[in-house]
């Protein structure tokens, strides 16, 4: 007997019924798809930015500063130069940078502003920030003229400062022996990355800048950029046994945005999961047990013929397997559809606490992804018309011929 | 001459305590095996009910029921689906075939549903099929047939795998009269080489004077036929 064959009748027999079932699995589908899809597309942009910012290692120095209330000290990182050679033959490292941060003062005249400073590689740094940090307005070549040190601004802090490239500005810091000290340097251009905190406040100068300016050639930290992101738990394992003195964190221990988002967007979607869900649980139950209720004579039938309940069960399985699978390949396309349409709008989306830019709404969109979350719904179809088809057998055969 | 099955002091109601309808009031009588009884009587009369019960698809609300010596009146659920499934025939008054199914798979169901082999069926269902003139529908689905045909199908399906026990309710309702008595043909050569028993509620003169006795019906009590 062509079980299949006769589920396909019995599903094509009720074509109102089987349009209503289909549409509402494959939208909750759709609707699945394209939520979830888009919370991946903002974990992948947030772990994206920590790991250009930070990048995938970074090194510290391992001894907490007791007047900074046990935090790291600012330059501390003393044997960098050694570490950095050390990993140059490394297949897995593509840049090692060092970052040096200082604080003070910067003016203009008679403007000025309290900033936070980095000496970076000028060769190398502006390479790893990709979209996450524009620049704009940039002198050729910048940082890196040896007559004349250079430095570049945050967007904000330079129009706070009035300048504009070219100028000169004076740095003024203090350093960790108490002395003061300053120097000029010339704005070889600006950055920005929508975040206040750095565009507001923040500016780079070459390392060799800020380590004259600070009268240390120690750094802060050095960030390891790796050719794969999946190697950096291996690599930080490695680095922290051969290295001594110095503690080697990975960029998701640096990431307190993306898991600040991460957490708040797994509440969100998985409240939502459990709506859709349970929505498309309760319509198909209700839809199952119709079913069997308009169908109660010919259940009566096969009971009547000696069928085991399990067996009139599987039918009405069988059926809603066949229904849900098509609604899960109408609900990925419709995902697919939805997906690709609103990833080519560029729609923008409003500008996230702590930013002053909305950006473009992008969404996630991977098979593996589409056939798991199918397949959960699918599974959740088939519990549905499971509880509806034991009420099935429960049925009094006489009446349900006569 | 052993006995089929026996009915003692059975009677069925409907309703409640005080709003209590009873159809059926203690029924005894035995068929036995290899005997074709009628039951008649005027719609209303109970004949589906008592046939109902006595295929084991309804309760009796008192009374014993043995079929081949065993009190399947005590059987669970389970026990009488098995019951049903091995023992028992069923042609339903109106023909409850199943809709999804072909001629061919309506028929062939009951057996497989007793794991017979796959080529006996087939060999099964093509002989049932041309002794009921249906060999060139065994492909259509019911909505296909006639009422007649519907029939006819639903006789083949009870026949199919030889029970012990037929019970047939108004076979020939919607037949003509070639293909009653080409059912009953059918009937009585199941009868003659298995010895299976039937019982039939029939208005059918055809039917009724083809059995070795018949019952009376009225009102849900057996009336003595003398
Ligand atoms: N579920 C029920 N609830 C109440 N009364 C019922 C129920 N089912 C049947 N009856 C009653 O039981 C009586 C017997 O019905 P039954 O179907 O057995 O008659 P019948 O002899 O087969 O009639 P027909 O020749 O028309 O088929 C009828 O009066 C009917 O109204
Ligand atoms: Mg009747």
């Amino acid at each position: 007997m062509n079980w299949p064959l006769i589920a396909l009748r019995n599903i094509l027999r009720d074509g109102t019924r089987v349009i209503s079932t289909l549409l509402i699995i494959a939208i909750g589908l759709t609707a699945l798809l394209v939520g979830s899809g888009f919370m991946l597309s903002t974990y992948d942009s947030l772990q994206e930015i920590t790991m250009r910012t930070e990048g995938h290692l970074i090194v510290i120095d391992d001894t907490p500063d007791p007047l900074l209330g046990g935090s790291h000290q600012q330059l501390s990182l003393s044997n960098w130069q050694t570490i950095r050679e050390s990993l140059w033959d490394d297949d897995r490292v593509l840049r090692v940078l060092p970052r040096a941060r200082f604080e003070g003062v910067v003016s203009k005249g008679n403007r000025s502003a309290v900033f936070f400073g980095s000496g970076v590689d000028p060769k190398e740094e502006f390479r790893v920030h990709g979209p996450f940090l524009r620049t704009t307005g940039v002198l050729d070549p910048w940082l890196t003229s040896s007559q004349r040190a250079e430095v570049m601004l945050g967007a904000q802090l330079a129009r706070t400062l009035d300048a504009t490239s070219g100028d000169l500005l004076t740095l003024r810091t203090v350093r960790s022996n108490g002395e003061s000290a300053e120097t000029i340097v010339r704005l070889a251009g600006l950055y920005q990355n929508g975040t206040p905190a750095i565009d507001n406040h923040t500016l780079m100068v070459a390392l060799s800048t800020s380590s004259a300016l600070m009268g240390s050639d120690n750094v802060s930290q050095l960030s390891i950029y790796l050719d794969k992101k999946e190697e950096s738990a291996a690599l930080q394992r490695s680095l922290q046994e051969t290295i001594d003195g110095v503690i080697v964190q990975s960029w998701q221990q640096r990431a307190t945005l993306y898991h600040k988002v991460k957490s708040l967007y797994d509440r969100i979607f998985g409240v939502m999961a459990i709506i859709i869900l349970t929505v498309v649980f309760l319509a198909i139950t209700n839809i199952i047990s119709l079913a069997i209720y308009q169908r109660r004579s010919e259940i009566a039938t096969l009971s009547a013929l000696g069928t085991r309940p399990p067996q009139i069960y599987a039918n009405f399985i069988l059926e809603a397997l066949i229904i849900s699978i098509a609604a899960a390949m109408l609900g990925m396309l419709l995902a697919y559809a939805i997906s690709h349409a609103i990833n080519l709008a560029e729609i923008m989306m409003p500008a996230p606490p702590g930013k002053t830019e909305g950006y473009p709404i992008f969404i996630y969109i991977s098979w593996p992804h589409y056939l798991v979350t199918s397949l959960v719904l699918v599974v959740v179809v088939i519990l549905a018309s499971l509880l509806s088809a034991c009420r099935a057998a429960k049925i009094n055969i006489a009446r349900a011929i006569s | 001459m052993t006995t089929r099955l026996s009915l003692n002091a059975i009677s069925k109601a409907y309703g409640k305590a005080d709003n209590q309808m009873v159809v059926l009031h203690d029924i005894s009588f035995s068929l036995n095996a290899g005997e074709f009884l009628a039951i008649e009587g005027p719609s209303g009369s109970g004949k589906s009910t008592l046939l109902n019960i006595c295929g084991l698809i309804d309760h009796a609300t008192h009374g014993d029921y043995y079929l081949n010596g065993a009190a399947v009146s005590q059987l669970n659920s389970s026990e009488r689906c098995a019951c049903r499934r091995r023992e028992i025939g069923f042609i339903f008054q109106r023909h409850q075939l199943i809709p999804a199914m072909t001629v061919y798979d309506n028929i062939a169901y009951p057996l497989q549903l007793n794991n017979v082999k796959a080529k006996q069926i087939k060999h099964d269902v093509a002989q049932l099929l041309t002794a009921m003139g249906l060999e060139h529908r065994c492909n259509h689905l019911p909505y296909q047939l006639s009422g007649g045909e519907r029939q006819r199908v639903g006789i083949a399906r009870a026949l199919i795998k030889r029970p012990q026990l037929v019970v047939a309710d108004e076979p020939s309702a919607s037949l003509d009269h070639r293909h009653a008595q080409a059912g009953l043909q059918l009937m009585r050569e199941l009868n003659q080489t298995y010895g299976a028993s039937f019982l039939i509620a029939s208005h059918d003169p055809l039917v009724i004077n083809h059995c070795d006795r018949k019952l009376t019906l009225l009102d849900g009590y057996l009336v003595d036929p003398a």
